[in-house]
């Protein structure tokens, strides 16, 4: 235990005055600031007054002997509780390691300053408008900060992906990979992309074509590039439509040949119609320009996965 | 030296009052006494402790950059010593939370624990099962091989689907309308920064809230009963804990050693002749979705949000709609009931998720 040297009156001794017992200690009033006992409150018929620990001529394990007569007690100030404040109500480091009161209350003086109700709201105000005022011009700044490279303009360019020689048969998919370069951040990075090419019969490009042609548009709704029906090649974006997997060429136990994608088990035919599994939409057709030589060049469009409709993204 | 020690110790216990610490930290009096059905708790929190620290070793050397997050990894794994296990004991940890987390979920649904007065421990509870969730999706990105990839890819596209905000938060996550150098370094800081502040923040309210409405302790006995055997936290609890702790640890290092992490090719849009797939514990999630009721753009929302979203409001109201204070679980038998068709609706899931591989190759 800490030593201390404040006085230590016990809570409910009988209180003396020179001329003879008067009440009990009901409770201890502390300065907040010497962690020391200032006053005691006693409560003698009734009534409860502040007794300044100088008037304490003598205090015992019962009794607390003071140095005035009891005709004197009315003339020390009532305690009144609301001026005070109990030290479980307040955050006074070490008060009541120091002092203890049980089973009455170690009571601090409730600060003047502390008392205008009308200051304290608008402290209130006060604060929670400068945390806004701190914060909101801090979200428009963080927001784009964050943002920036979210809404990128989409890519237009033509990739050259290989050559139609590769394509031996029609109505077959054909995976055509090539190396895509491009900024990433402050990197130049290559990655590998992946578009199947399909050498489409007169009956899967009538298929594929049934609402005319494919027009492509950019962010603004130019057209970009039309595939008609005239060329009987269709190239696939290799992302699939359901969400967003690479899909693959196989044979399939009762459909034949299909276009079947290992995550979720998405399948279509060779004309990009679902045939089964849970894809919204047929696969994504690519912009595609064929060279009298027959090098197959696409515009790398990525549509949103998942969604019925066509959203393009890059 | 014990003089020594005796006197930092008056030094601190002056200043901030050590011993009614210790009182409050150790002494916490458990009613029925302690079990090792408690244990889970402590476990989880020794869990994230070993992750934090095997998580830091692997920044040394570590590189979250598009080009060399996938080159590092492998040097953590071949050139590093013990960079192989410290990875895998990373890896490993990281399943082993969130099968721990069901356990703690289950045992606190089990013991009725939620119910008043411990709404609250389980609502932030829950909040922490989130997060211990986005730590697995995030992390699975950070080495950048074709798992990795096509998790996130996946992962993100099935985010895109929730209404309103979708787009905006699977932008958010890539950092772009695709995959690349931004989407890494979004998940590594939420990894690495976010996530973990957010971890130790959410699970330091958890144990305040849970000391301030004391354990439960058992749903059986008369209070007589379990005053009998009411004991301490420290030791008897501890001690418990700790030889889970160690058996935990025990079991981690094993799977690291015996399954060490492999990378496959490092990630890019051409699976090749990888069939991607998410970690064991999305893979009821991945198989739920392959499912012809959740086919097209409702039945995906139906599949990856709505009954995922209704499943954890479903959690956050339980403490509110079943308001019966009996926690017995044998005399709640709609709560066993729902608790067993979960456990086992994700088990089949899971198994049939595995079976599914074989008919792929």
């Amino acid at each position: 235990m800490m030593e201390h040297m404040g006085l230590q009156p016990k809570i409910k001794s009988t209180v003396r005055c020179l001329d003879g017992p008067i009440g009990e200690v009901s409770h201890v009033i502390a300065d907040p600031l010497t962690l020391e006992v200032s006053h005691i409150v006693v409560k003698s018929n009734g009534t409860e007054r502040q007794v300044p620990v100088e008037t304490i001529r003598s205090a015992d394990e019962n009794t607390v002997e003071l140095s005035c007569k009891s005709a004197q007690v009315p003339e020390f100030p009532a305690f009144v509780r609301a001026d005070f404040l109990s030290s479980k109500e307040v955050e006074i480091p070490h008060l009541e390691d120091r002092i203890h009161a049980e089973p009455g209350e170690i009571f601090v003086p409730f600060p003047e300053l502390e008392r205008s109700c009308a200051r304290r709201t608008f402290f209130t105000g006060f604060t929670t408008l400068m945390g806004v005022l701190i914060g909101f011009p801090f979200v428009w700044p963080v927001l784009q900060y964050v943002m920036k490279p979210m809404y990128a303009p989409f890519d237009n360019r033509w990739w050259k992906i290989g050559n139609t020689s590769k394509i031996k048969q029609e109505d077959i998919g054909v995976q055509f990979t090539f190396k895509k370069s491009f900024r990433d951040s402050v990197l130049q990075r290559e990655e590998d992309k992946n578009n199947w090419v399909v050498k489409a019969s007169p009956a899967t490009l009538k298929q594929i074509y049934q609402h005319g042609d494919i027009t492509f548009t950019d962010n603004v709704g130019n057209v970009v590039w039309v595939n008609r029906a005239t060329v009987p090649y269709v190239a696939y974006s290799g992302k699939c439509p359901h969400l967003g997997c690479g899909y693959k060429w196989r044979s399939h136990k009762t459909r034949g040949q299909v276009f079947l994608c290992p995550c979720h088990l998405s399948i279509y035919d060779v004309a990009g119609t679902v045939l089964d599994g849970p894809a919204p939409r047929p696969l994504d057709v690519l912009p595609i320009k064929i060279s009298p030589a027959g090098e197959i060049e696409v515009i790398d469009i990525e549509f949103k996965a998942g969604k019925r409709e066509q959203v393009r993204i890059a | 030296m014990n003089a020594l020690f005796q006197q930092v110790y008056d030094f601190v216990e002056e200043r901030i009052g050590l011993k009614t610490l210790e009182a409050k930290l150790m002494k916490e009096p458990i009613k029925g006494g302690s079990r090792w059905a408690y244990v889970f708790g402590s476990v989880l929190l020794f869990i994230f402790i070993m992750q934090a620290i095997t998580g830091m070793l692997l920044m040394f050397y570590y590189i979250p950059s598009a080009d060399h997050a996938y080159a590092s990894t492998q040097f953590i794994i071949h050139e590093v010593d013990y960079g192989w296990y410290i990875l895998s004991y990373h890896f490993w940890g990281s399943s082993a939370m969130v099968v721990m987390v069901f356990a703690h979920m289950s045992q606190v649904f089990l013991w009725g624990a939620y119910k008043k007065p411990r709404e609250m421990v389980w609502l932030v509870g829950l909040a922490l099962f989130g997060l211990v969730m986005a730590f697995g999706f995030t992390g699975y990105l950070l080495p950048w091989d074709q798992r990795a990839y096509w998790a996130t890819t996946v992962g993100v596209e099935i985010m895109d689907k929730t209404p309103v905000i979708g787009d905006f938060l699977a932008r958010f996550l890539k950092g772009g309308p695709t995959p690349g150098q931004m989407t890494l370094s979004r998940f590594f800081v939420i990894h690495v920064m976010i996530l973990p502040g957010a971890l130790m923040g959410l699970a330091g309210l958890h144990l305040f809230l849970f000391r301030s409405a004391g354990p439960a302790g058992p749903f059986r006995g008369t209070p007589d009963e379990l005053k009998a055997k009411t004991d301490f936290f420290f030791p008897r609890q501890v001690w418990k804990d700790i030889m889970a702790m160690g058996v935990v640890f025990l079991i981690i290092s094993t799977l690291a050693l015996i399954e060490p992490v492999q990378l496959l090719e490092q990630a890019t849009p051409d699976p090749g002749d990888y069939h991607p797939e998410p970690e064991w514990y999305f893979l009821f999630l991945f198989q739920l979705l392959r499912w012809k009721v959740f086919s097209g753009e409702f039945g995906q929302f139906l599949g990856a949000i709505a009954i995922p979203g209704l499943f954890m409001l479903l959690l956050v109201a339980l403490p509110f709609i079943d308001r019966n204070p009996e926690r017995n679980i044998f005399k709640r038998p709609i709560a066993l009931l729902c608790w067993a068709v979960v456990m086992i609706g994700i088990t089949v899931l899971t198994v049939s998720a595995i079976l599914n591989r074989e008919f792929l190759d």
